[in-house]
């Protein structure tokens, strides 16, 4: 009784750090992966819709201005991401954990 | 005849005059005409000595004939009230801020006020049922061949924005493994929605240009307007807008010929160049000419206005639109 007890506690950490192992090496990095590129996609979208915010007059600028209202969140983060963004290289190199 | 016509060519050659009377002529032949001045030095208010603005309204005295002048600073502050209503619905405060200085710099942009304009005249042809012809009186060539140009160009763009968001909601969707939220999801993505609708409003101006709308050209008989004139062909034919026919304006009256003052002669020299201009315009240019119009002593309104109107062989019928 104890035995089976104690090999089922082994079990079940076992699995746990298994799970844990594929996701930080195997799904983790996956999805992370797709979502910096989205992320990135978002960033050149957002470029191209509001290039005036870096003083290259646009001109559809008029026109995306449109979208402002229903892209608080991206403008937000996109911003952000511009601050962080040291140089292409760092953020590409942010996605391989060695 | 299409159901749009627009009149352009070099400032000062007379596009408001032809544009009125050929408003008038339109009327007078029973169709419900509507002039639209898109030039921001307005001057179709001085033609018919009566204020417009930007909703068409009757013109006193002429049955059928309506006219309105498009202000680009009206409409670009329109649109841009519209988003902040949009904006104060949608965003948080905190960032209605930032969000405001990014709106108020799009609409200080060179482009805003011709986007403005764009807007409008695309709007006046889209709700043109009431009326049987539009005219529209332009601003001179160069601004008026860049508004014309548009729809084509931000098309193409407006579906490499469609694209991208495209590209990036859809790794987005792929980036949420298992139980996870996708940030962002393709139905219902407003700003999708929004580049959408823009796209249709652009195909629609693009469709309404080419297959609803005739060009007409005016030009003066002298050397810098007939070059200007032989560069606006070619600039439209370049964006498949093709233009019907050319007005020579402000020909110069022959004296008789037992007159020979100072003045007669003077006349008969001026009418010499001009006929030569003519020629050049005749020979050179594909469009045929379709009016001359003698040079008024006076300002042209009132009655003038019904004389200039009688000289102008451009046909009146109305074909049903086959695009709008």
């Amino acid at each position: 009784m104890e035995l089976a007890d104690r090999i089922e506690r082994a079990e079940r950490a076992l699995r746990e750090w298994a799970r844990g192992l594929y996701h930080g090496m195997i799904s983790h990095p996956a999805y992370e992966k797709i979502e910096k590129e989205a992320e990135d996609l978002e960033d050149a979208f957002m470029l191209a819709c509001f290039p005036d915010a870096f003083g290259i007059p646009s001109p559809v600028s008029y026109y995306t201005a449109e979208l402002l209202p229903f892209i608080e969140d991206e403008f937000e983060a996109w911003e952000r991401r511009l601050w962080d963004r040291g140089t292409l290289i760092e953020r590409k190199g942010q996605q391989y954990h060695f | 005849m299409e159901p749009f016509v627009f009149f352009g060519g070099k400032g000062g050659v007379g596009k408001t005059t032809v544009s009125c009377a050929y408003g008038l002529k339109c009327a007078r032949a029973d169709r419900e005409t509507l002039v639209v001045s898109t030039d921001p030095a307005h001057s179709v208010s001085d033609v018919f000595d009566q204020q417009f603005g930007d909703d068409p309204a009757p013109v006193e005295g002429i049955d059928g004939l309506h006219a309105m002048e498009i202000d680009p600073d009206d409409e670009v502050q329109r649109h841009l009230d519209g988003i902040r209503s949009d904006l104060s619905e949608q965003v948080s405060a905190a960032m209605v801020n930032e969000i405001n200085q990014q709106l108020e710099m799009a609409h200080r942009t060179p482009g805003a006020y011709e986007s403005a304009l764009f807007d409008r005249f695309v709007d006046v042809m889209r709700n043109a049922d009431p009326y049987d012809r539009v005219v529209f009186d332009t601003s001179p060539t160069g601004s008026t061949l860049r508004l014309l140009g548009l729809p084509e160009f931000l098309e193409g763009w407006i579906e490499r924005l469609m694209h991208k968001r495209e590209q990036s909601i859809d790794l987005f969707e792929k980036a949420a493994i298992g139980n996870n939220e996708p940030r962002r999801v393709m139905d219902g993505d407003p700003v999708l929605a929004r580049l959408r609708g823009r796209k249709e409003f652009f195909e629609f101006a693009g469709g309404a240009l080419r297959e609803d709308a005739a060009f007409f050209l005016v030009l003066n008989p002298d050397q810098l307007s007939v070059n200007e004139t032989g560069r606006a062909i070619a600039e439209l034919r370049e964006k498949d807008l093709a233009v019907r026919g050319l007005i020579a304006n402000r020909l110069t009256p022959e004296p008789d010929p037992d007159e020979d003052g100072r003045g007669a002669r003077y006349l008969r020299d001026r009418v010499e160049t001009e006929r030569d201009r003519l020629r050049q315009v005749r020979e050179e240019f594909d469009p045929p000419l379709v009016a001359e119009i003698e040079s008024r002593t006076a300002e042209v309104r009132g009655d003038l206005l019904g004389d200039v109107a009688d000289e102008l062989a451009v046909e009146t019928d109305v074909e049903r639109p086959s695009f709008v």
